[in-house]
């Protein structure tokens, strides 16, 4: 497993260059630059301000001096925030977005699979119909519909939590964004959950494990779970991805500090080095969860071996 | 050739101008709240806190707490002194200001002339790249050169007449020079902490400043806390001891954070939600009309050649119906390049304004019959993607198709690729829209001047320019403005622009803020001169 594990993480690093290369060309060919504004700065300082950030060079030299400077950890100033370099910038907003996406990750897993199983072992009764109604809602909603929903009936209405912003990791400014993030994905987990039990107790081994006389709860948990989890744990890899795409909506809609609000204020603001490194910080946590679930494959089914 | 100096304008202007520092105008009998602290919604994340380099309005907004300037603004938008204590035009390219000797920056060290010289030449030279160097530059004496890079640092026109005395020259004769200095990009600037710190030299902990404020903490697209500084020479009139400033984007987060009761002062509520507000919140809902024009450009160089068809789209949009039914945030509707508030010139509304519409569509297609545009003629609209500008945009459409027939075709893109193509005359009809950098007609005038870099219609009349010219080089302001306004109105008779509506900012302020006076033409409202009254 060690020599697969060493194996997959030097096959990244073309994908790395790939995914930086490409996303660096087109966003230099995006039209419109960071100093084009309402206030049109005069040719003489938009001189001086492309030589401050060696936009005057050719652009092969400038992704030479870029990919120089990424091999040693710096991911250069940011173009809009100038008292900032875009490793601060990220180091400061990666642990927020973290802590909100992982939460409602490890939140999501068990709320999900729970729900999953319950409603599978009770297919087609009034419990089953309900949960798929809720996770049919939640799949079916943006979050920039249910978001401004929890804002205000839980902070305008009653105003049990405030309505965004966020304050050191205190609690009360994590529930809603959380809470969104793990309806969501719930919903997907859920019914993910749900389809697979029910397609596994369908089974030849359950049927022998059931003519065995097992208790129902022993067949369950510990013979259909296991085989069961295969589709949720695949999903896992695209759900932790997307809820940093995700984030982008939440952390607006919260007006939260991560890496969703960097994201889109770096675009729009043609950041060309904020966005770059949060593509390159994005790719390497997708290559690394698409990692980890292959190797959670592994200790599922012992028919997987690398 | 300059005109000659009149000594009695000078004087009386140098009257008017200087008066003694003033605390905070409060009301007799206001009673305090016993915690001073306050919540600031201020629209976007401020670019930088380097006063040199700052661009945005959310980020000049925070640094006129952090440093001041020769000259203040207070909250009726009056010029009022700053570190200066007074100041006088010596000769009509002259000023000399007298600092006072008990302002500090926030360490303690004393401000002298010599800080200012160091601000303002840190300002202007070219490797700090300031967006704004130009902009302020031009009107000092060799600023221009200096930005340009065509003449070393110490050729600006700032210099240090003695520990508290600072002479200005400038280029023209500027009779706002003193509002100009409030600006704090033109402020002094502790020269050990930037070359100890270099770039972080503005992060909490290392900052020095000269504001009612100091920087205590600052976490990106989250929060900036301010506190009170207590070596600011007018500490004693500073109530608030805590300002938050928080940077929120989406306008209706912004309304429901306020609601919510987290902040006091909504930056600038969403369109079409005016009325509602005002019924529900009579009292906390104000309105600051600012010098500013939402207006369109029209492409003069190629598409628009015509005199005649400029005019004729101008005069059909029902400005009234626009800024009541459309955007519906209490904007103004406008009929003029300059609009109501600003200095230096008077508004021109057209003539046509005050007709009836009836007269004013047949009038226009008398002039697109002449003009030989047919109805069913199609033009491109370019604009960037927000709910107000397409409900604008759809608006314009509308009147043009109902009322002559021309059809609009609408292109919504990023505000980045509108600002390139503005640049680059890659459009035929494009939005546009313009605040005021400094209350004075020239700032409007730059938008439809012959070889103005903020001028993206292209649009050129060298009798209006010379008319310009003569203005801005005489020394009396009544002849420099009449010539202004008769520029003014000269350059918006060849309709380079559909001037639409003035801004105005509506917002939403706890009953209990005091001090916000809705008076406050360029919303350069300080923390200093707001209070929380009991409640």
């Amino acid at each position: 497993m060690w020599s697969y594990t060493l194996r997959r993480t030097l096959a990244t690093i073309p994908t790395l260059i790939a995914v930086i290369s490409v996303c660096y060309f087109l966003l230099h060919a995006t039209p419109g630059g960071p100093f084009d504004s309402d206030r049109q700065v005069s040719a003489a300082v938009l001189a001086n301000l492309q030589a401050k950030y060696h936009l005057d060079l050719p652009l092969w030299q400038q992704y030479l001096l870029y990919l120089q400077s990424l091999l040693q950890g710096d991911l250069g100033a940011s173009f809009r925030y100038a008292d900032w370099t875009v490793n601060d910038l990220v180091g400061k907003a990666l642990p927020i977005s973290f802590a909100i996406g992982g939460t409602s990750m490890a939140l999501s897993l068990v709320i999900g699979v729970a729900v999953g199983i319950w409603a599978a072992i009770r297919q087609n009764s009034v419990i089953d119909h309900v949960v798929m109604l809720i996770s049919n809602v939640g799949s079916a909603f943006p979050s920039f519909v249910i978001g401004p929903v929890l804002i205000l009936v839980f902070a305008v209405g009653l105003g049990w939590l405030p309505a965004g912003g966020w304050n050191n990791f205190e609690l009360r400014f994590m529930v809603l964004p959380v809470a969104l993030l793990t309806f969501i994905n719930v919903s997907t987990i859920g019914r993910v959950m749900r389809g697979s039990l029910i397609e596994v107790m369908h089974s030849n081994f359950i049927r022998t494990a059931r003519a065995k006389g097992l208790p129902e709860r022993v067949v369950v948990l510990r013979h259909a779970l296991k085989p069961a989890l295969l589709p949720v744990v695949s999903t896992l890899g695209p759900l932790a991805i997307s809820s940093i795409t995700a984030a982008l909506v939440t952390e607006t809609v919260f007006s939260l500090p991560g890496i969703g609000k960097l994201i889109v204020n770096g675009a729009g603001n043609r950041d060309y080095t904020l966005v770059l490194g949060l593509v390159v910080l994005v790719t390497v946590l997708a290559v690394l969860m698409n990692l980890l679930v292959d190797l959670a494959y592994a200790m599922l089914d012992p028919k997987i071996r690398y | 050739m300059l005109s000659p100096f009149k000594l009695s304008t000078c004087m009386a202007l140098c009257l008017a101008l200087v008066g003694p520092s003033m605390a905070t105008d409060i009301p007799a009998g206001t009673q305090f709240h016993a915690t001073q602290t306050m919540v600031r919604s201020n629209g976007s994340e401020p670019e930088s806190m380097d006063p040199a380099v700052a661009e945005t309005v959310p980020a000049n907004q925070i640094l006129r707490d952090l440093f001041e300037g020769l000259t203040a603004t207070d909250t009726t938008g009056k010029t009022v002194p700053g570190v200066a204590e007074s100041w006088k035009q010596t000769n009509p390219t002259t000023w000399v200001f007298k600092l006072r000797t008990n302002a500090k920056f926030s360490n303690g060290v004393n401000i002298t002339a010599e800080d200012f010289v160091y601000g303002i030449r840190r300002f202007v030279d070219p490797k700090t790249a300031s967006p704004y160097a130009t902009t302020f530059g031009v009107f000092l004496l060799n600023g221009l050169e200096v930005a340009m890079g065509k003449k070393p640092t110490s050729e600006v026109g700032v210099k240090a007449l003695d520990k508290y005395t600072l002479e200005i020259k400038t280029v023209d004769p500027i009779s706002f020079l003193p509002e100009l200095v409030a600006n704090t990009q033109l402020g002094p600037v502790h020269k050990a902490t930037v070359e100890k710190f270099g770039k972080d030299w503005v992060k909490p902990g290392n900052t020095v400043g000269n504001g009612a404020y100091i920087l205590k903490d600052w976490q990106v697209n989250n929060r900036i806390v301010i506190e009170k500084n207590p070596q600011y020479w007018d500490a004693a009139n500073v109530r608030l001891t805590k300002v938050t400033y928080l940077p929120i984007e989406d306008q209706f987060a912004d309304i429901k954070l306020w609601e919510s009761g987290e902040t006091d002062y909504v930056y600038q509520m969403p369109p079409g939600v005016f009325d509602k507000y005002k019924a529900q919140y009579p009292k906390e809902l104000k309105n600051q009309a600012v010098i500013g024009l939402r207006y369109y450009d029209f492409q003069t160089k190629t598409t628009f050649k015509d005199v005649r068809v400029r005019k004729a789209l101008s005069m059909v949009i029902d400005r009234d119906i626009l800024s009541k039914r459309v955007t519906a945030d209490g904007q103004a509707p406008a009929y003029s390049l300059i609009v109501a508030g600003v200095a230096g010139a008077d508004p021109t509304p057209y003539e046509w304004a005050t007709w009836p519409m009836d007269k004013r569509i047949a009038e226009a297609k008398k002039l697109l019959a002449e003009a030989g545009v047919k109805p069913g003629t199609k033009y491109t609209f370019a604009y960037n993607v927000s709910d107000y500008h397409k409900k604008m945009a759809i608006f314009a459409a509308s009147e043009w198709k109902t009322k002559l027939g021309i059809i609009l075709e609408t292109e919504a893109m990023e505000f980045k690729v509108l600002a390139k193509r503005r640049h680059d005359g890659a459009f035929q009809i494009g939005r546009n829209g313009w605040l005021a950098d400094y209350n004075d007609a020239t700032s409007f005038l730059a938008l439809v001047r012959c070889d103005s870099d903020q001028n993206t219609n292209f649009y050129c009349d060298r009798e209006a320019e010379a008319l310009i010219q003569k203005g801005t080089q005489s020394a009396d302001p009544v002849k420099r403005k009449e010539l202004l306004t008769q520029a003014s109105k000269k350059i918006m008779d060849g309709y380079p622009i559909i001037p639409l509506v003035q801004y105005s900012l509506p917002r939403l302020i706890k009953s209990y803020v005091g001090g916000y006076s809705e008076l406050n033409p360029q919303d350069h409202y300080r923390s200093k001169d707001f209070y929380i009254i009991k409640h």
